[in-house]
């Protein structure tokens, strides 16, 4: 099973201390809301994951494996990040296949994504003139061209309309219900008490819970006041 | 990888402009020679025409600082080392790409070149022979200097990762530092400077050292850079967090 785990992770630029000692485990098969305030070391932590930021201390894994020594990374994880570009004169469709070349898939493979993501009749226009929603759906294509098992997603809703909300909630679900690991790092609360079966909570780049989601309580409400009292330091 | 990278160069416009400019700055700059008295009787003024392939250069050091540092500035290298997590041979291979249109860059200009050559000698009434004089050295020289510039580019870029930091610095360093750095040194040392180099290499002859070194010995020292800024781009880009 291609489980996500975090040993002792620590990342520390300069004298701030992104993170600390940071240690969980993510279930596959199912939805884990990764929560924290504003600065809580949340996407750190994923590009550590990643291999894009280098831990100062401890490890985090990929089905046992650091990401810089998976063979055939996006075909294992596919990633979601709010720094992730593209260049804004190619055409949507183009942003793929150069990711599909990387990694050996075919230009169909492409297709099928972009109409899982419901882009294909802007396939061909520039991203320069996509809306915020659009650059969502094709960063979640890309996540999703080596059809991966893991998913690590950074605010995957942002930019998106009710609808494109609504329709992101099911294909995680039908994504985590195929028995693959699905991360979505939020501060939109309301949006993981929906979503997510698992939360790990984060704040100031230390672990403050993780565990289900109904530990926290079964009310709508308890997600928040949960997040509330384990990230607001009392003054 | 390469195929990737490939497909990034032919999926957008503005590296196709870049490397437009290389064959427009050798038309402008051939018929720049001949309208300011340039003798087509002279074989060496016919060499003197050709080397602007070596000046073609510029345009694939630009076209290597984008390779890279356009890429940070797009934000899309995330995804290129989410791809490959060894980023020494995502340098590697773009270092091997852009060498590669760096040189198919330069065979273009020298075809436009040859063209543009003959076309005047023709228009003047002067004989053009490709076996004339060193046609074939310094066309030769021109393509080898748009392969190293294009290479040391691809290290400019991995090194300066601020797009337009690295072109200020990289012209910059064309126009104003090597000059004043060469007069500090001397003529004597300033000859194994990049730019003095490339015109050794290239046969062409556009700031004021007399003394440049051989033709081959002009290619060495300029393989020698692009080396050492290949080496560097590696090893710096292996070390640094992507945030």
């Amino acid at each position: 099973m291609a489980e996500v785990e975090v040993r002792d992770l620590t990342k520390t630029f300069g004298r701030v201390t992104a993170v600390q000692g940071l240690s969980f485990t993510v279930p596959a098969g199912k939805v884990t809301g990764f929560l924290g305030p504003n600065g809580a070391g949340k996407t750190t932590t994923l590009r550590m994951m990643l291999g894009l930021v280098r831990p100062s201390a401890g490890e985090a894994l990929i089905g046992g494996v650091p990401y810089r020594r998976l063979t055939r990374p996006r075909r294992c994880v596919g990633a979601l990040l709010e720094a992730t570009g593209f260049h804004p004169g190619r055409r949507a469709r183009d942003h793929l296949r150069v990711l599909a070349a990387a990694c050996d898939l075919p230009d169909r493979r492409v297709d099928e994504v972009l109409g899982q993501v419901d882009l294909a009749s802007s396939a061909h226009r520039r991203v320069r003139e996509f809306s915020l929603g659009m650059r969502q759906r094709l960063g979640l294509a890309a996540a999703l061209l080596g059809d991966p098992q893991v998913l690590l997603l950074d605010e995957p809703a942002n930019g998106l309309d009710p609808a494109g909300i609504a329709w992101l909630r099911g294909l995680l679900r039908g994504l985590a219900d195929e028995g693959r690991t699905v991360v979505v790092a939020s501060h939109v609360l309301s949006e993981v008490a929906q979503t997510a079966d698992h939360v790990v909570i984060v704040n100031e780049g230390q672990l403050r819970f993780a565990g289900p989601l109904r530990e926290l309580g079964e009310t709508s409400g308890a997600l928040e006041s949960a997040f509330l009292n384990l990230t607001v330091v009392p003054r | 990888m390469i195929r990737s990278e490939f497909r990034k160069v032919g999926t957008v416009r503005s590296p196709w402009l870049l490397l437009a400019a290389g064959p427009l700055i050798v038309v402008a700059g051939i018929t720049g020679l001949i309208q300011s008295g340039g003798n087509v009787h002279d074989p060496a003024v016919q060499s003197r025409a050709l080397a602007h392939v070596g000046l073609a250069a510029l345009f694939t050091l630009l076209f290597g600082i984008m390779a890279v540092a356009g890429e940070y500035r797009q934000g899309t290298i995330t995804d290129t080392f989410l791809s490959f997590p060894g980023r020494g041979r995502v340098i590697t291979a773009k270092l091997a790409t852009y060498g590669l249109v760096g040189a198919a860059a330069g065979l273009v200009s020298s075809a436009v070149a040859i063209a543009v050559t003959a076309a005047w000698w023709a228009a003047k009434g002067g004989s053009f022979h490709l076996t004339a004089g060193d046609t074939w050295l310094t066309l030769g020289g021109g393509v080898a200097a748009n392969v190293a510039f294009a290479v040391i580019g691809v290290g400019v870029g991995a090194l300066i990762r601020n797009f337009v930091a690295a072109v200020a610095a990289a012209l910059a360093w064309i126009a104003l530092v090597e000059g004043i750095v060469g007069q500090i040194a001397g003529p004597g040392l300033a000859r194994w400077l990049p730019l003095p180099a490339s015109e050794a290499l290239g046969r062409t002859s556009i700031s004021a050292t007399s003394q440049l070194l051989p033709q081959w010995g002009g290619g060495l020292v300029l393989l020698g850079y692009a080396a050492a800024f290949a080496a560097a781009a590696v090893v710096t880009t292996l070390r640094r967090d992507v945030t």
